[in-house]
């Protein structure tokens, strides 16, 4: 009984990381219906700041989020201007907003292993290693402060998306892009602002990534998968779909790990992507937007 | 008067100086293929000519071996429309299953890549059944799940060797015709490739796969069995893959997970296709010799660095933004494609 609440905790508290690795993911399809293959290779664009910071300045991993988001805010709302408005409005744009952030992943990968070798990366701050105990149950430390702050983005974004006018505007554009246009919403400055948004939601997940999972360029398409699994399952667009979708896989992950070794454990994700996408593409909550 | 200008129709489609017309051009095509054809099987006869010919042959059936990936890709990425970026699965399969047996029952790789194409072609029979029932951006993605789901699995089968690999035996030849065979084998899957994606171009099959990919439901309106004929195109495009995976892992000489699995193959396949015209016949060819040409150039300028990985992403990149019909279908539009380049 300790041994099966032992492995649900560690499946809640990676959970927390991912969800919020994929809330950007998500804003990003719901906002614009771009699928962003590139978009654990911005994640690990982002842990490569975080580690130099670390590495050089001896800056905290947690504490250069107030680095990489707003870094990967203005890479964000670059890449969105250099790409996609010459594409709206093509028959098929979603195709092409796959192809295009490949292309996308491919640069980041070979830019960064150019630049910083394929050898693995970690950042390595004290609590990585510490953990703490309740009762028999074993924390890490380290998992633990990155759900605290994982939680506090994503209420954060949740707050800012609900209750600002901007926000409002966001997720008007959410729901329909043309009449939002009607009502007076600026929808390119939007997307844009989303973008980046979405991109910022990357740095910080990749400040976090840095110390939680070693790391290196061309791990990035296991992540996407991952990702992609989570907001598949909660369906696609929908912040709470990846909160839920992210903490039921984390957890299944979890046990398979115990299971199975934890070689086998990304097949959860893969062999989940793979079925939901066959049986039920609009996900648990989705409506029956496709993709 | 009606009937006149109907008869005056059929009777101008027979006049003969409007068909040597026609011909001309096929006539021109004709000549040019046989001599390409002629050229490439010769290569390995002039090695008193070449300098490096172990490097030129290598060359040779490196290039051959993307004109038969790429061509079959094209069969379900380009007629079709369903871009699949998992497509190297049938790579690694064709090159595992004629591996095991070369290295458990010294079967030899050139007379099992058959087999290897066949079992390949029954994987893409059920793959395609379950993965089809996706399009657009759901297929793309379900297509690279499909990838590391098997990716995965090499690494962990042990008797497959697992993550670290298996070697194989080399051919019993001499270093300086070591190459010849494998080259021979590349042009073989080469010719037979472009020949299917020529004859599929041509055929009522082909026609249903540009009308579906058109648009899928005014094709099955129009009777086209659309599941069956998506499903027999992605099976189809293993074929030739998976018989260049044997090939290619018996020159290696090893089996491993990351040379076969590895999600940048996927990509040459879609660069090589787009920049050349996706959906065309002789647009993969030309794809798969200037990708092949600039891949050589840039790692004999700058050594084998991560920098290829940029090259390709950019020129993906830009070739999506500026020119997604690629060199045949750009110069097609303009009028400008020259007729012994006009394969469809």
């Amino acid at each position: 009984m300790s041994d099966f609440l032992q492995v649900l905790v560690l499946g809640l508290l990676l959970g927390g990381v991912y969800a919020l690795m994929a809330s950007g993911l998500t804003l990003l399809f719901g906002v614009m219906r771009i699928v962003n293959l590139a978009h654990a290779a911005f994640i690990i664009g982002a842990a490569y700041i975080a580690f130099f910071a670390f590495d050089k300045a001896g800056i905290d991993p947690l504490l250069s989020i107030a680095i990489t988001m707003p870094v990967m805010f203005a890479i964000g709302v670059g890449v969105y201007l250099a790409l996609f408005p010459r594409i709206e409005g093509s028959p098929r744009f979603g195709e092409m907003t796959v192809l295009m952030t490949f292309g996308l992943a491919l640069i980041i990968e070979g830019l960064l292993t150019f630049f910083f070798t394929g050898i693995f990366r970690s950042t390595r701050p004290g609590y990585a290693t510490q953990s703490v105990f309740i009762g028999d149950l074993f924390i890490p430390k380290g998992q633990l402060l990155a759900l605290v702050v994982s939680v506090v983005l994503l209420l954060v974004l949740w707050a800012y998306l609900t209750f600002s006018r901007i926000g409002t505007a966001v997720r008007a554009t959410m729901q329909n892009r043309s009449a939002a246009q009607i009502v007076g919403v600026n929808v390119r400055r939007i997307s844009a602002l989303s973008f980046g948004l979405g991109m910022a939601l990357a740095g910080a997940s990749g400040s976090m990534l840095s110390y939680l999972f070693p790391f290196f360029p061309s791990r990035h398409w296991q992540w996407v998968a991952l990702l992609l699994s989570l907001i598949v399952l909660g369906g696609l667009g929908s912040l709470k779909g990846a909160v839920i979708g992210a903490v039921i896989l984390s957890v299944a992950a979890a046990f398979v790990t115990d299971q199975f070794g934890p070689t086998w454990s990304p097949i959860t994700f893969y062999l989940a992507l793979f079925l939901i996408i066959m049986v039920r593409p609009q996900g648990l909550f989705g409506k029956a937007v496709r993709i | 008067m009606a009937r006149t200008g109907i008869t005056q129709r059929i009777g101008f489609d027979s006049v003969e100086p409007d068909t040597t017309k026609r011909l001309r051009p096929d006539a021109a095509r004709r000549r040019f293929l046989l001599v390409v054809v002629i050229a490439v099987l010769a290569l390995p006869l002039a090695r008193p000519i070449i300098g490096s010919y172990n490097y030129v042959l290598q060359l040779g059936l490196i290039t051959l071996m993307w004109i038969a990936i790429t061509s079959s890709w094209n069969i379900i990425g380009g007629f079709a429309g369903y871009i699949s970026l998992g497509h190297n699965v049938f790579f690694g399969i064709g090159g595992y299953a004629s591996g095991m047996a070369l290295a458990y029952w010294k079967w030899n790789p050139f007379m099992t890549a058959v087999i290897a194409g066949i079992i390949a072609v029954l994987v893409g029979l059920v793959f395609g059944l379950i993965t089809l029932r996706a399009r657009g951006p759901a297929f793309i993605i379900s297509t690279i799940a499909l990838l590391l789901l098997v990716g995965l699995w090499f690494d962990n089968w042990e008797t497959a060797g697992g993550g670290s690999g298996l070697s194989l035996p080399l051919p019993q030849l001499s270093v300086q015709w070591l190459k010849v065979p494998f080259y021979y084998a590349m042009a073989i899957l080469a010719i037979g490739s472009v020949y299917l994606s020529y004859r599929v171009a041509h055929s009522k099959f082909g026609l249903g796969l540009r009308a579906l990919s058109q648009d899928e439901t005014k094709a099955e309106v129009a009777g086209i069995n659309t599941r069956w004929y998506k499903v027999i195109a992605f099976a189809m495009s293993g074929l030739f893959i998976g018989m260049a995976g044997a090939i290619f892992a018996y020159s290696l000489s090893y089996l491993r997970p990351t040379t076969f699995f590895e999600i940048g193959l996927a990509a040459q396949m879609v660069l090589m296709a787009i920049i050349g015209g996706r959906g065309t016949v002789a647009g993969p060819v030309i794809g798969a010799v200037l990708i092949n040409a600039i891949n050589e150039f840039s790692v004999v300028q700058f050594g084998a660095t991560a920098l290829n990985i940029v090259v390709t992403g950019g020129i993906l990149l830009v070739a999506l933004l500026f020119f997604p019909l690629g060199i045949v279908g750009s110069l097609r539009e303009a009028g400008r494609l020259p007729a012994v380049l006009d394969w469809d």
